[in-house]
């Protein structure tokens, strides 16, 4: 039997890649410590910022919302309902109740009253679904989040999710792309700080938190991600991590120590514009978002 | 032996030939990596050497999500 290494009692966690076993309120305590651990790493934010969570009603958001306010961080939830059927309402209702559990607010956006639902636009947008999601959920956050006068969004991000894009955008050198993959990414050009607290936590990890804390979350998939490439990568990794404990934190975090700051040795920004529409930032004239909607109209014949 | 086991939020019913089923075994037969799924044994998590007989409530747990990069 193995023993918790702080109380001796039977341990309900063993994490091989830390060579820790834990029972149910160490690994709790561990948790929320490894999560404050690095927001300070990072320089996220301080217990005097308002920060917004970007709740979903998996587990990853959950569990992070739940960390941070036990923590003592000021933060609220924003759900974004993106009109996926039963799968929307589920994830809607799952989220109302945990923000009532927590006493925080929860903000919400209807796509469908902003833009169109997702399986709306699908009728007149082919690009992968997953794409346009991403891009309307960033928009909104940050749009959102400024006007409601908060500082920071946090994302739930996890480790398995940073290091399966950090493999894609390594395999197809997409330089851009692994420029930007910070857990932090400053406020600048009327962006908001984006933060990702859970970016040295598994995917297991974050599931057993929420499992020992009691929090419900939806377990299904979001019927458009079927089939998404990112689980064939996290798959692979996966299989690399039953074989070496712990390759898939290193990947990442050796990536932010030493591959990260020779990425932006002698590096201009970019310059950005205010979207003529929206006025939210864009590289071009018309913000994406924007050009989505002009489309939409056209298409729709209105 | 018969299993019965819930796996995301459905009721499945695993077949084993021998007469010691160990969790992991039960990942195994869902094709489950115990890098991203855990069993969980009347409201407790357990390791993947964990002896489960027939009459325990199991419930697996697979943390892996798809999604946008
Ligand atoms: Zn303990
Ligand atoms: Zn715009």
């Amino acid at each position: 039997m193995r023993k918790c290494i702080k109380c001796g009692e039977k341990a309900q966690i063993y994490l091989p890649q830390h060579r820790l076993s834990l029972c149910k309120t160490h690994y709790i305590e561990w948790f929320e410590n490894r999560v404050e651990k690095s927001i300070k790493e990072f320089q996220m934010f301080s217990k005097k910022e308002k920060i917004l969570v970007a709740v979903s009603g998996g587990k990853d958001s959950l569990s992070l919302w739940q960390a941070l306010v036990k923590l003592g961080y000021d933060a609220d939830g924003f759900y974004i309902d993106l009109g996926i059927g039963d799968y929307s309402k589920k994830s809607f209702n799952i989220s109302i109740a945990f923000s009532e559990k927590l006493d925080r607010t929860l903000h919400t956006v209807s796509l469908e009253d902003e833009v169109m639902s997702i399986p709306q636009i699908k009728n007149y947008d082919n690009r992968p679904t997953c794409s346009i999601c991403g891009t309307l959920k960033r928009y909104y956050m940050n749009k959102v989040a400024k006007h409601l006068g908060y500082r920071v969004v946090a994302t739930g991000h996890n480790l398995d999710d940073e290091s399966a894009v950090l493999f894609s955008n390594t395999l197809n050198w997409s330089v851009d792309y692994l420029k930007r993959q910070y857990p932090v990414l400053p406020e600048e050009n009327s962006f908001i700080r984006k933060v990702k607290p859970l970016c040295k936590i598994s995917e297991k990890e974050s599931a057993m938190y929420a499992v020992l804390c009691g929090i419900e979350y939806i377990e299904e998939e979001c019927p458009f991600s079927e089939g998404a490439t990112s689980i064939d990568y996290k798959t692979f990794l996966s299989r690399l991590e039953e074989k070496s404990p712990g390759i898939k934190l290193r990947f990442y975090s050796e990536f932010l120590r030493k591959m990260y700051p020779i990425l932006h040795i002698g590096e201009e920004k970019p310059h950005l514009n205010r979207c003529s529409i929206c006025g939210e930032p864009t590289t071009g004239e018309i913000c994406s978002v924007c050009n989505l909607k002009n489309k939409l109209k056209l298409k729709a014949g209105g | 032996m018969q299993i019965t086991v819930v796996y995301r939020g459905q009721k499945k019913v695993l077949e084993f030939e021998k007469a010691k089923v160990k969790s992991g075994d039960i990942l195994k037969a869902l094709d489950l990596s115990k890098d991203f799924a855990f069993v969980i044994k009347n409201g407790e998590i357990v390791s993947e050497d964990e002896i489960i007989r027939p009459r325990d409530e199991v419930r697996v747990i697979n943390a892996i999500s798809g999604g946008a990069f």
